[in-house]
């Protein structure tokens, strides 16, 4: 489960995001949504302990994050995905292996990284995360620059492994039809507070908000 | 000349690596774990000291060799040493002046990466070390060339090393002050001698820092 109470984020003067009060259950899978700057990143990063904040959060179990800026490392793609494991080579290479076919880059396995598209990148980031095991899972824009195909794979994947134990699932998407496909639960987040907080359902058919709705309308045009 | 590698010349090479090898190795040692220090660190004066070591870059060789001569001549703060006219004391001028190069384009290096990459590795839940040690690899290339043109600037200099080495010969004679001597007294054939092997040595060093700074650069797969 995550906890945050009064959870506020400034940079100097400007405050970025403040949330009175927001609790997400074990399990359950969760999309934030919201225009560029309102606080969607940021909040994954305060859960995910990368960035300093006041107030509390508190959440329980092995989080695991995916930030918005992805970064191949300079090395094999199969190294990509062992770096972060310990244990027997052989074994680390057998689980990344296997998250690699997940990700549909098993044969890419040799190359150097850097070599890979962006698409190919956001994928094997997320194979990189997925080698691992943890309760909670937090991606941030996961196919912000991938193709219709890739989109697909990750979502697949992303679905796969959430479903494999109660994991928590918070994805930060602009897309509401993403958060639908994705989630059982909608947070909208308009500078920096929560101004929905719903079904992916009914934020398609009926935002509370003046902001909602006109959100929503942009993305069925 | 060179094909019957005279004694004098060995000497000379031998002096001028020991030199530059010895520089870049102290200035790596002193700058790198600066250069990220006064990117990544948050403490009272870092601005005034990132663009006080932004100045230092610019450092007239001269001017650095001065204030070496100045605090290792017999009146010195450090007269006692007797290190004035020795290897040694020439290659605190040219630590004093590679220092400021190294820390500059090792804090530049780490504000390219440091960031994005210091969030991956915690939202892989990677510990300070595995941190480190990603980003000491993930940057390879940059940083081998940031060694390498300190080694270029440092075997390339002759100002500095000049005043404080006092050009000695069997002693402190290197191949930049050597070319500067022979010129002056006409021997071009030994001065171009030198100038050749000068001129291989920094070519290496170059093309090599070139070819890694151009690996480098794709480093950053966004």
């Amino acid at each position: 489960m995550i906890r945050c109470e009064n959870t506020v984020k400034r940079y100097g003067e400007r405050t970025v995001l403040d949330i009175k009060e927001l609790t997400v259950n074990k399990g359950s899978s969760v999309a934030l949504t919201g225009a560029n700057g309102s606080g969607k990143s940021t909040l994954l990063k305060i859960i995910a302990g990368t960035t300093a904040f006041e107030g509390t959060v508190r959440a329980s179990g092995r989080i695991l994050y995916m930030p918005q800026k992805i970064i191949a490392f300079d090395m094999s793609v199969l190294s990509n995905v062992t770096f972060s494991l310990k244990g027997r080579k052989s074994e680390k290479e057998e689980r990344a292996m296997a998250a690699l076919s997940r990700v549909g880059l098993k044969e890419l396995y040799k190359k150097n990284a850097l070599t890979l598209s962006g698409g190919e990148c956001a994928r094997l980031s997320l194979a990189r995360i997925l080698v691992n095991d943890c309760d909670i899972l937090l991606l941030d824009e996961p196919t912000g620059a991938v193709d219709i195909e890739g989109t697909e794979i990750i979502e697949n994947t992303v679905r796969e492994y959430i479903s494999e134990k109660e994991r928590t699932l918070i994805i930060a998407t602009h897309s509401p039809l993403q958060a639908k496909r994705m989630a059982d639960r909608v947070i909208m987040l308009q500078k920096g507070s929560i101004v929905e907080d719903c079904s992916p359902d009914e934020l398609l058919k009926a935002p509370s908000t003046e902001f909602g709705k006109k959100f929503v309308d942009m993305w069925r045009y | 000349m060179l094909l019957s590698m005279d004694k004098e010349l060995i000497q000379i090479i031998g002096v001028t690596l020991k030199m530059s090898f010895f520089s870049t190795l102290i200035s790596c040692l002193i700058g790198m774990p600066l250069g990220v220090l006064i990117e990544k660190g948050s403490f009272f004066g870092r601005g005034l000291l990132k663009k006080l070591s932004s100045t230092l870059m610019g450092l007239p060789p001269v001017v650095a060799g001065l204030i070496v001569y100045m605090l290792f001549t017999r009146y010195g703060i450090f007269g006692s040493l007797g290190l004035l006219f020795t290897v040694e004391v020439m290659i605190v001028a040219q630590v004093m002046l590679i220092t400021p190069v190294v820390l500059c384009l090792t804090s530049s290096v780490v504000s390219v990466s440091g960031n994005p990459l210091k969030e991956t590795a915690r939202g892989l839940g990677l510990k300070r070390g595995r941190t480190l040690s990603l980003f000491l690899i993930h940057n390879r290339r940059a940083l081998l060339s940031v060694v390498l043109t300190a080694f270029g600037r440092s075997i390339a200099e002759v100002g500095a090393v000049s005043l404080v080495g006092g050009n000695i010969q069997w002693k402190t004679r290197v191949m930049t002050t050597a070319i500067l001597l022979e010129t002056n007294k006409g021997k071009f054939t030994f001065a171009l001698a030198l100038g050749i092997v000068l001129l291989i040595i920094s070519l290496i060093v170059n093309v090599s820092a070139s070819l890694l700074s151009k690996g480098g650069k794709d480093s950053d797969k966004m």
